[in-house]
């Protein structure tokens, strides 16, 4: 699947019309560069070969290890022709980290709190805690994910002052400056873990709310299908008090078609971040790519690639995870293959 | 009662199909049919209606209405009747208010205020946009449902390596952010697409929109109409037909087909809403519908920016009418599709969960 990825974004770039050679020439105003320039410019880029060399190229060098140097900010080394610039690989890498926080601390959050929450409307049927927990999880469906974080970012964040309202502070170390992937603008640093976790609430607000909705609703059923099933009774009938009863024998059993929802909801995981990204303006994938594919000079080729890949990459290891997962809490999985069948979401 | 022959009534016994037991208990079900009654009306609304709106208030969306805002730029708020001239007021030198209209100017209805610095009618933009949403939405549905149940049918019918391929196909791209695809595919292709209008019966951009999601989303259809044919493929209906005689595709029209048509209706109304959601987002972020034309994501992005190029807050010009308005009419129109949906999914196959 990662080649198919990488193929098809080489052939996407390839129709577009986009020239390169842009990022190394001097473009200011008033200077019209030579042909000589921009061919010397293609070449340091490498797009003076054929495309299927280029591929060819990129798939050795990724044997390796290097993901390349972004088109971006590359400037050539002083008297020759090689060129040098932002390494893509520590940069997507650093990216993925920034959005893992957010999506990891977010579903964290709302796996939290769906569950209990869930459980609770699910022992009390059609009563109005039920009733109530319903409708707010519709409500929170409904709602734009990208209205929540504008209206989180603007009322808290910047007119209440309860929380920070943007920027990353990296977990580790401090990184005095980084430059916001969009704009080139240098942003005054911060660090450490509570900086890092204060600037990253609102984010894992935001994201826990939408998700929060979903799994509570999702753990309701699967609690109320299985509170009807003969094992509870016999648990009950042996005395088993009901605390116990929940917690040690409903909930593990349910939580089957949870995770499974979690594992396929990778995918829309990532696009709510991306979402969550460009209002609080953390550095994550999503800002990234943004900016790969909007700077003014051109689509910034290798930086698009990376992302690509490290994005496959999670979801393919994110599955597996689930899976084996899935498979340590239910070994029964393993014969029926369940996860490849589920059919459409519970909203 | 008598006793000897007694006849049994059979017309109130009579076997009802699936379809009439369906649509007995979706009327049951008061949720559903409020929201029904909703999306009706919110579809006689945007088409028919914002016209009427038109030609009832005087003036269309992109009328300006400079009066309407008032110095530091804040749009008036709703049911306001403003000056109706498009002249741009000065500022008076000694009150530093803005010049008086000239007399005789009359005076129009807003009936949702203004939409920011230019002074638009918020209630028609809303309308005029909610029809680039909705046709937005609804269009890639229906272009996800053609191709998902045509591929899925196919796979599922033939099997062997036609089904592995496709089925393979499909695991892999559900996998993948379907938002951060369309917006890479987004930038590269859509140029020449959008400019297609299909004889002015689109707007601008709105085509690649509907082939952008349409063509990301048709998994979910084709999986859901390959599970279930897969089931039936079986069955002694179809070798019935096959034994008459019945070709291929009349067996997947005739026999199949009707099978699928209710869990693709609870998929359908869920995915408008979700690519009504989606439509909002990826304008907001700069890469759909761009202006002139309307939609509900764009008037979000109108008053705070894309993510490219953000607004920044100002508080004497903030008007929480100009986020409340779009957001409530994606929030209503999300949340009836929600319940009809789960209405539908209820009436077509109900479990004791309520």
């Amino acid at each position: 699947m990662l080649l198919v990825l990488t193929l098809l974004t080489f052939a996407l770039y390839r129709a577009i019309p986009a020239n390169p050679a842009g990022f190394l020439v001097d473009l200011s105003p008033g200077h019209v560069p030579k042909p000589a320039e921009i061919a010397r410019a293609r070449k340091a880029l490498g797009v003076d070969k054929p495309i299927w060399e280029q591929y060819g190229l990129y798939l050795w060098r990724l044997a390796h290890g290097d993901l390349g140097i972004a088109y971006e900010g590359t400037s050539f080394v002083p008297l020759t022709d090689e060129r040098v610039g932002q390494p893509v690989g520590p940069t997507v890498v650093h990216a993925a980290m920034v959005t893992g926080s957010v999506v990891l601390g977010g579903a964290l959050f709302a796996l939290l709190l769906s569950i209990p929450l869930g459980a609770i409307a699910a022992s009390r049927p059609r009563s109005l805690t039920d009733r109530t927990i319903l409708v707010v999880t519709l409500v929170g469906i409904c709602t734009h994910p990208l209205v929540v974080a504008l209206l989180l970012q603007q009322f808290p964040g910047r007119q209440w002052g309860l929380a920070p309202p943007g920027n990353y502070c990296p977990f580790f170390g401090s990184a005095p400056t980084t430059a916001d992937p969009l704009s080139g603008r240098h942003l005054v640093g911060c660090a450490g873990p509570g900086a890092w976790a204060s600037h990253l609430v609102l984010p894992w607000i935001t994201f826990a709310l939408f998700f929060l909705a979903i799994y509570t609703r999702l753990v309701r059923v699967r609690m109320i299908e299985v509170m009807d099933e003969p094992f509870i009774r016999t648990a009950a009938a042996k005395g088993a008090s009901r605390r116990r009863i929940v917690r040690h024998h409903a909930l593990r059993n349910a939580m089957g078609p949870v995770l499974t929802l979690v594992g396929m909801d990778v995918g829309l995981a990532l696009g709510i971040a991306l979402y969550i990204e460009s209002v609080y303006r953390l550095p994550g994938l999503g800002l990234t790519t943004l900016g790969a594919l909007s700077g003014g000079t051109g689509y910034d080729l290798p930086m698009i690639l990376g992302v690509v890949l490290v994005i496959g990459v999670v979801i393919v290891v994110a599955n597996f995870l689930i899976d084996l997962i899935i498979l340590w809490m239910d070994p029964r999985a393993a014969q029926a293959g369940t996860r490849r069948s589920a059919v459409g979401r519970i909203a | 009662m008598a006793a000897g022959t007694a006849t049994i009534d059979t017309t109130a016994l009579a076997a009802q199909s699936p379809s009439r037991l369906a649509w007995r208990r979706l009327r049951r079900d008061r949720a559903a049919l409020v929201s029904a009654g909703f999306l009706v009306f919110l579809a006689f609304a945007v088409f028919a209606g914002a016209p009427l709106l038109g030609r009832a208030v005087g003036h269309g969306p992109n009328d300006l209405f400079p009066y309407a805002v008032n110095l530091a730029l804040k749009p008036a708020g709703p049911w306001s009747w403003v000056p109706d001239t498009s002249t741009t007021p000065g500022i008076d030198p000694k009150t530093f208010k803005q010049t008086p209209p000239p007399a005789g100017t009359g005076k129009t209805l807003l009936v949702l205020g203004a939409d920011g610095p230019l002074g638009r009618d918020e209630l028609q933009r809303l309308l005029y946009g909610g029809r680039v949403s909705l046709t937005v939405a609804v269009g890639a549905t229906l272009l996800a449902l053609l191709i998902g149940t045509t591929l899925g049918t196919l796979a599922a019918y033939f099997g062997g390596w036609v089904d592995s391929v496709v089925s393979r196909f499909t695991d892999l791209v559900m996998a993948f952010p379907v938002l951060l695809l369309a917006i890479v595919l987004g930038t590269t292709v859509s140029g020449k697409v959008s400019d297609v209008t299909l004889g002015g019966a689109l707007n601008k951009g709105v085509l690649s929109l509907i082939l952008l999601i349409g063509l990301f989303t048709w998994f979910y259809p084709a999986r859901i109409v390959r599970s279930l044919i897969l089931s039936l493929r079986r069955r002694e209906f179809v070798e019935a037909a096959e034994m008459v005689g019945a070709s291929d595709a009349k067996i997947m029209r005739t026999h199949l087909f009707p099978h699928v048509i209710p869990a693709l209706a609870v998929w359908a109304t869920l995915a408008v809403a979700t690519n009504i959601m989606l439509e909002a987002g990826i304008t907001f972020l700069g890469f759909g519908i761009k202006l002139p034309t309307t939609s509900w994501g764009s008037m979000l992005a109108a008053t705070w920016g894309t993510v490219l190029a953000p607004l920044p807050y100002n508080a004497s010009s903030f008007s929480p009418w100009l986020t409340i308005i779009p957001s409530a009419a994606i929030f209503f129109t999300v949340l009836s599709l929600t319940l009809l949906g789960e209405g539908l999914r209820e009436a077509f196959d109900p479990r004791g969960v309520r």
